[in-house]
């Protein structure tokens, strides 16, 4: 997100979902996409079918690695050397998008200089891919009028993400594949809401729709409607939040006085997040924790108060997608038992506090979303009703919503170059720990399994954790199909069933982290990106041996 | 003896509510969000009954439930002995006479199909005899078949010629009606005052509009070719890992399938001392379906995940049944975002075939 805004000031797909079936070139990096967004999968087929090229960046031989007219799979942490060789190539064969550079970007000449510094042979080396297929990934994607970026994780999962993020914008507007319909840079969502978590400032420097907190306009427009100062201070991140504070603290900002109470909705940080021994010592350290789910999850345990919450289908609201669409979705049972919606615990809280949130109903607080939020200024109720969603922007109720983002001009004005340079993954492979482990989700469960793990259907089929080994490895290690393995990194101990495949490259291994049998994030490293604070899940190292039966 | 009547349009909810007071109605409804889905009617004046669009689900869930509460169990101790056991109580279906309404061709036809599998093999199903029994139906014949539709190449509509209570037609300002199993007779004795005797003029008419109906399908569908086919030699290769890989394993074709009638069974605890053993929809492309002990499975998923439903439908089936368990109703049609459905296999089973017989 960070990375997309500093390069075109806008942290959201540029294009739509839709877009992908006219796209000539669709370069895919860092995501497993049938498995992870399956509808996005099925536009890259179809597009596919209909001549268009596929370029797949990725460790792994995923399906739709396996689709793919390309298939590059580097060495994973090693994204912004790649691009970087990409792009020196497309320098090299005179693809660059002159015009574009010229008419809607700025810092170019810092980042020519950067690339003309870039030796191929290098690139391979560190890569591990080669020079040909380097040089025929620039062509395809640079030759086409039409070129789609669609990145996930895998890029964004690093201590490196906004940097590798800046690369993937940088290769777009070296060679003008953005601010156009059909072709952009497009960042895929995880889950049904995080675009709009985002937007309504779940983050810790923004207010709603990314207005400055400290722009004195905007404040005063806040105040006005909500009657309180606001605080001139920056929040904390996740991760500062789960592992500052707490005797485990090192490495991570000091926070001026520790969290003493937490307040924890729908998120079950003691699987999710990485180093979940820190995360525990943190929570079971705070004075007072309140936890909102819809289940009792392994955090809620550790809460002093739980709020039983209603789940998607108890409630009316909105959810924003990938592609920046707000859609309403509609409630369908009344609450279960003594369960509440979010809006009313959060109301019963602040009354409470002596602050009354008397809204009569989730679409009044949209109308105050509308008034207060730029880019949410036409999203009223009655207009999503019985469709598809609008797209922000959308200023008011003549605006039909923004198919595609940055026309005619970046939101920031002119595009920034931004060069990168190589950054070592922060835990270096070692004689005692040298498989690289990579984490990611697998199809059939989300996130910390707290709900489907109760769907009997889905845990018949994916009863257990797994781990992909390259057969290879497998051999060395005397496994089989099926054999248990234990999996060890510096910081913790996780066993899992053995998957032998080559859709890994010998030397990688590749688990979900859904399955509290197997906290996998008691094996992830709490290092961050420093400008988005998103930790580096797709890169520790472990080592793994057989378990004797 | 079919019986042929005439039945004013702005009677048609008069004689419901009627119906409806010994029966519950079940009818395509428009729903506020815009789909018509077969729905329970309780209020008739504010239901908005839709009988112009086909319903996204068929009947299919009213007789065989996605989810079915078979029976509850409780952990006793036996007074005699003193060993703790498991006890079940079976789950009593209600059994309340149900007027279906505005009942296609293709979906009548699946009623009469899940039959065979629920009552006619041995053991019958009492959860879904239950709901069955008590049923009568109401149809309405397809004078236009919507884009996906294909009940000409399954045999299985645009109109019936049997398994209805009442047959409707609709020949603009009234329906033409004709009765078939003996409820429907009732209803027009019981109910005269609806009714009025067709003319030979009336019966040509809908004879007409049968005719027409056939003749406005969109889908030139080669079902029987395809199996015939099927029947003849192994399923060319290259269709099924082809049609696979587009296959994202959300069982959709075979839930919305009005004939798909695999389930599974699970017991799930409530508490310590009690829980419920439910049934729920299952299908033959889910991994699990097939997996053995071991996680040994004899379908390679990746490759050949849709195989079994699609040879289940076109081969296996005829040479239970004698016909293929499609009916035409194109819901996986609708549904697939893979473009993995039925139509597109016998497409190409049709197509490759041919291609073959070019080069020999």
């Amino acid at each position: 997100m960070a990375g997309l805004a500093t390069t075109f000031g806008s942290g959201a797909m540029t294009n739509s979902i839709n877009e992908l079936d006219h796209a000539q070139v669709v370069l895919v990096s860092g995501s497993n996409t049938t498995e992870a967004h399956p509808q996005v999968a099925r536009r890259i087929y179809g597009c596919v079918d209909r001549g268009a090229k596929l370029i797949v960046i990725d460790p792994r031989r995923t399906k739709i690695a396996r689709y793919a007219d390309l298939h590059l799979q580097l060495r994973p942490g090693t994204d912004i050397p790649l691009l970087n060789g990409i792009m020196r190539s497309i320098i090299d064969e005179n693809l660059v998008d002159d015009l574009f550079i010229e008419m809607r970007t700025e810092n170019f000449f810092a980042m020519r200089d950067m690339l003309l510094q870039i030796d191929l042979d290098q690139v391979a080396a560190t890569t591990n891919v080669s020079k040909c297929m380097i040089r025929q990934a620039a062509r395809i994607y640079a030759q086409a009028q039409r070129s789609v970026i669609c990145y996930c994780l895998g890029v964004t999962q690093h201590i490196c993400g906004t940097s590798n993020v800046q690369s993937y914008a940088n290769l777009a507007m070296l060679t003008g594949h953005v601010e156009q319909e059909f072709t952009g840079v497009d960042p895929l969502r995880g889950q049904n809401n995080v675009q709009g978590a985002c937007d309504m400032a779940a983050l810790p420097n923004v207010l709603p729709g990314y207005q400055s907190l400290d722009d004195p306009g905007v404040r005063n427009k806040f105040k006005q409607s909500w009657g309180v100062e606001l605080p001139k201070t920056q929040g904390v991140t996740l991760l500062d939040m789960t592992h500052g504070g707490s005797v485990w603290s090192e490495g991570f900002e000091q926070l001026p006085e520790p969290i003493r109470a937490m307040y924890i909705m729908g998120e079950n940080p003691m699987l999710s997040d990485p180093g979940i021994k820190h995360v525990e010592a943190t929570l079971r350290d705070l004075d007072f924790l309140v936890v909102a789910d819809i289940f009792l999850t392994e955090t809620a345990v550790l809460a002093d108060v739980v709020f039983p919450a209603a789940s998607f289908a108890e409630k009316i609201g909105t959810v924003t997608n990938s592609e920046r669409r707000v859609q309403l979705m509609n409630q369908a049972i009344t609450p279960v038992g003594n369960s509440r919606t979010d809006d009313k615990i959060i109301a019963g809280i602040a009354s409470r506090f002596g602050y009354d949130m008397e809204y009569e109903s989730s679409a009044e607080i949209m109308e105050e979303i509308c008034l207060l939020t730029p880019l949410y200024g036409g999203m009223y109720h009655d207009r999503l009703k019985g469709s598809w969603g609008l797209q922000w922007p959308c200023s008011d109720r003549t605006h039909d919503g923004t198919q595609y983002l940055h026309k005619y001009s970046f939101t920031r004005g002119r595009g920034r170059f931004e060069p990168g340079d190589h950054v070592e993954p922060a835990e270096p492979l070692s004689e005692e720990y040298p498989f690289l482990l990579i984490t990611g989700r697998a199809y059939h469960h989300y996130h910390t399994g707290t709900m489907t793990r109760r769907s009997h259907t889905l845990v018949r089929e994916h009863d257990r954790p797994y781990i992909d080994m390259h057969p290879e490895d497998g051999k060395r290690l005397g496994l089989q199909r099926g054999d248990m393995v234990q999996v060890d990194s510096r910081r913790g101990t996780c066993n899992f069933t053995v998957k032998l495949t080559d859709q890994m490259a010998p030397g990688e291994l590749y688990c979900d982290f859904h399955f509290h049998e197997a906290p996998v994030n008691t094996l992830t490293i709490s290092c961050s990106d420093p400008v988005a604070r998103c930790p580096e899940f797709k890169i520790c190292a472990v080592k793994a041996e057989k378990v004797a039966l | 003896m079919t019986g042929r009547y005439l039945l004013a349009k702005d009677h048609l909810v008069p004689l419901l509510r009627k119906i409806a007071k010994s029966n519950r109605l079940v009818a395509p409804v428009l729903n506020e969000y815009g789909d018509t889905l077969f729905s329970h009617i309780t209020d008739l004046d504010s239901a908005a009954i839709d009988l112009a669009h086909q319903p996204q689900n068929s009947l299919k869930s009213f007789f065989f439930p996605q989810t079915e509460k078979l029976s509850t169990y409780l952990v006793e101790k036996s007074p005699k002995t003193g060993n703790v056991r498991y006890n079940f109580y079976p789950h009593t279906v209600e059994n309340q006479p149900t007027a279906y309404v505005g009942v296609r061709s293709c979906d009548m036809f699946a009623v009469m199909y899940t039959d065979m599998t629920f009552l006619h093999n041995g053991e019958r199903d009492n959860y879904y005899q239950k709901r069955r029994d008590n049923a009568f139906f109401i149809t309405l014949a397809c004078n236009h078949p919507f884009p996906n539709c294909f009940c000409n190449a399954t045999r299985s509509g645009p109109f019936l010629e049997l398994g209805y209570d009442l047959q409707l037609t609709d020949l603009g300002d009234r329906y033409f009606v004709e009765t078939g199993r003996s409820r429907g007779m009732k209803i027009v004795e019981q109910m005269g005052q609806f009714f009025k005797p067709a003319s030979e003029a009336d019966r040509r008419e809908q004879f007409q509009l049968a005719l027409e109906a056939r003749g406005l399908f969109q889908r030139n569908v080669h079902v029987e070719l395809a199996s015939k086919i099927l029947q003849e030699q192994d399923e060319p290769v290259g269709i099924i890992s082809e049609l696979s890989s587009r296959c994202q394993d959300c069982a959709g074709c075979a839930y919305v399938c009005p004939t798909c009638t695999c389930f599974n069974i699970a017991d799930l605890p409530l508490d310590e001392e009690s829980g419920e053993r439910i049934r729920s929809w299952d299908a033959c492309t889910f991994a699990g379906f097939s997996k053995m002990a071991g996680d040994h499975n004899p379908v390679q998923c990746e490759s050949q995940r849709v195989r079994k439903r699609f040879l289940h439908k076109l081969l296996h089936d005829v040479a239970k049944h004698g016909r293929p368990s499609c009916v035409g109703c194109g819901r996986c049609v609708d549904i697939c975002f893979g473009g993995v459905d039925i139509i597109s296999f016998v497409d190409r089973v049709v197509k490759t075939i041919d291609h073959c017989r070019d080069v020999d």
